[in-house]
C-alpha cells in the first residue's frame, strides 16, 4: 500500500543516518587555527556534524601531535602544550596519536603556514589523511597552489555548517568502505575516488570549482 | 505577558541589527550551531571576539603611534586578523572599516589609515553596545 511503502523509505533513511552518524564517530579530524574564535567555530561545526576534534593553535603544535617534530623543534615545544578544544579523551601531549582521519588548517598563521604543514604532511607517514585548507582571502592562485600541494579541499572562511558536508566524502573515501561514492546532492563534477598520490591527474578537475574573477 | 513582550523586543532588535547591516548572514550560522545543550554559544563567541578586538585595536595603537616608521605591513598583517575574526561572527560593518583600513596600507596612506581606524573603533563600540543590549533583553526573556 502507498501509506506503507512511505513509512518504510522513511525508516530507511533513518537508518542510513543513524549508519552515517555512528561511521562519523569514529572520524578524528586534527583542527589548526591560530584565532581562537574560528577555533571555537570549527570544534562546533565539527561536534555538531558528529566528528572528534582536537583543535592546535599553530602548524608546529600540529606536527609535534602527529609525531613529525625532529628533537630540535621538539625541545622547543615542550614549554608550552598542546592547547584549547578536544572532545577526544586523550589530552596528554605525551600520548601517541591512534588516529587522524582529517587535518583541517588555515592557511595563514604565524611559523608555519597550512601550505608548509600541508606539505610536510604529505612527505610524511600521515601522507594519506587528507588535508583540507582554509582561509578568508579568496585567491585563485593560492588556491591552485593548495590543491596541486595535495590538499583535498580549500574551504573559505568563515566555514558553514555547509561545509562540513564536503567533508564526509573525503573522509569514506580514505577509509575505502565505498570504491566510488556517487553523492546525489552535488549536481557538480566534485570527483570521489581512493586515496591517491597529490599528482593525481584528477585533481585538476578541481581547477573548475575555482571562482572566475 | 511580560516575557512575550521582552521575547519580541528582543527579535525586533535582532532583526533591526540585520536589516541595518550591523549584522550579516555568519551570525545567523553562529544561531544555527547553538543548542540546548550548548545555550550560550553565540554569546561565547562574541565576547571572545571583543577580547580579540580589544587586543588588536591595542596593537594598531602602538603601531600607529610610533612616529618614527609605519610598518604597513604590520599594520595590514594586525587588520587581517581582526577582519578575519569580525568576518567569523558576522559583524559587517566593522569588517568593511578592516577592509578600508587595509586598502591605505596598501596604498600606505597613513592619514587614511588614522581616520579609517577611528571608524573601526567606532563600528566595534557600537555593535558591542547593541549585542550587548540584545544578549540581556534575550536573558531577561527567558
Amino acid at each position: 500500500m502507498e501509506l506503507n511503502s512511505e513509512a518504510d523509505e522513511d525508516t530507511k533513511k533513518e537508518q542510513e543516518q543513524k549508519e552515517e552518524e555512528k561511521e562519523k564517530q569514529h572520524f578524528h579530524v586534527l583542527a589548526v587555527d591560530d584565532s581562537n574564535i574560528d577555533r571555537k567555530l570549527l570544534e562546533r561545526l565539527l561536534t555538531v556534524s558528529s566528528y572528534q576534534v582536537t583543535c592546535v593553535d599553530s602548524g608546529d603544535k600540529a606536527l609535534e601531535y602527529l609525531g613529525l617534530l625532529d628533537i630540535q623543534e621538539s625541545e622547543i615545544s615542550r614549554t608550552s602544550s598542546i592547547s584549547s578544544c578536544s572532545s577526544s579523551s586523550s589530552k596528554s601531549s605525551e600520548k601517541e596519536v591512534s588516529k587522524v582521519n582529517l587535518i583541517m588548517t588555515d592557511y595563514s598563521m604565524p611559523g608555519i603556514t597550512g601550505y608548509d604543514l600541508l606539505k610536510r604532511v604529505k612527505r610524511s607517514s600521515w601522507k594519506d589523511v587528507p588535508v583540507v585548507v582554509m582561509s578568508s582571502e579568496n585567491i585563485p592562485s593560492r588556491i591552485t597552489m593548495c590543491l596541486e600541494g595535495g590538499a583535498e579541499e580549500f574551504l573559505l572562511k568563515p566555514v558553514k555548517l555547509a561545509d562540513m558536508r564536503k567533508l564526509h566524502s573525503h573522509l569514506l573515501n580514505t577509509t575505502n568502505i565505498h570504491d566510488t561514492i556517487i553523492d546525489s546532492d552535488h549536481n557538480n563534477n566534485t570527483n570521489k575516488r581512493k586515496a591517491s598520490s597529490p599528482e593525481d591527474s584528477d585533481r585538476r578537475t578541481r581547477i573548475q570549482e575555482l571562482p572566475v574573477s | 505577558m511580560e516575557r512575550n513582550h521582552l521575547q519580541r523586543r528582543a527579535a525586533y532588535m535582532r532583526e533591526t541589527l540585520f536589516d541595518q547591516g550591523y549584522l550579516d548572514e555568519q551570525f545567523i550560522q553562529l544561531e544555527d550551531l547553538q543548542d540546548d545543550a550548548n545555550p550560550n554559544f553565540v554569546e561565547e563567541v562574541v565576547k571572545l571576539f571583543y577580547t580579540d578586538s580589544a587586543r588588536f585595536i591595542r596593537n594598531i595603537e602602538l603601531a600607529l603611534d610610533n612616529s618614527t616608521h609605519h610598518d604597513f605591513e604590520k599594520l595590514d598583517d594586525i587588520m587581517h586578523q581582526f577582519k578575519g575574526s569580525s568576518s567569523s561572527i558576522g559583524a559587517e560593518k566593522v569588517k568593511r572599516e578592516c577592509t578600508q583600513f587595509q586598502e591605505y596600507c596598501k596604498a600606505g596612506n597613513l592619514e587614511g589609515c588614522k581616520r579609517t581606524f577611528q571608524q573601526v573603533k567606532q563600528e566595534n563600540a557600537t555593535l558591542k553596545r547593541k549585542l550587548e543590549s540584545y544578549f540581556q533583553l534575550k536573558r531577561q526573556a527567558s
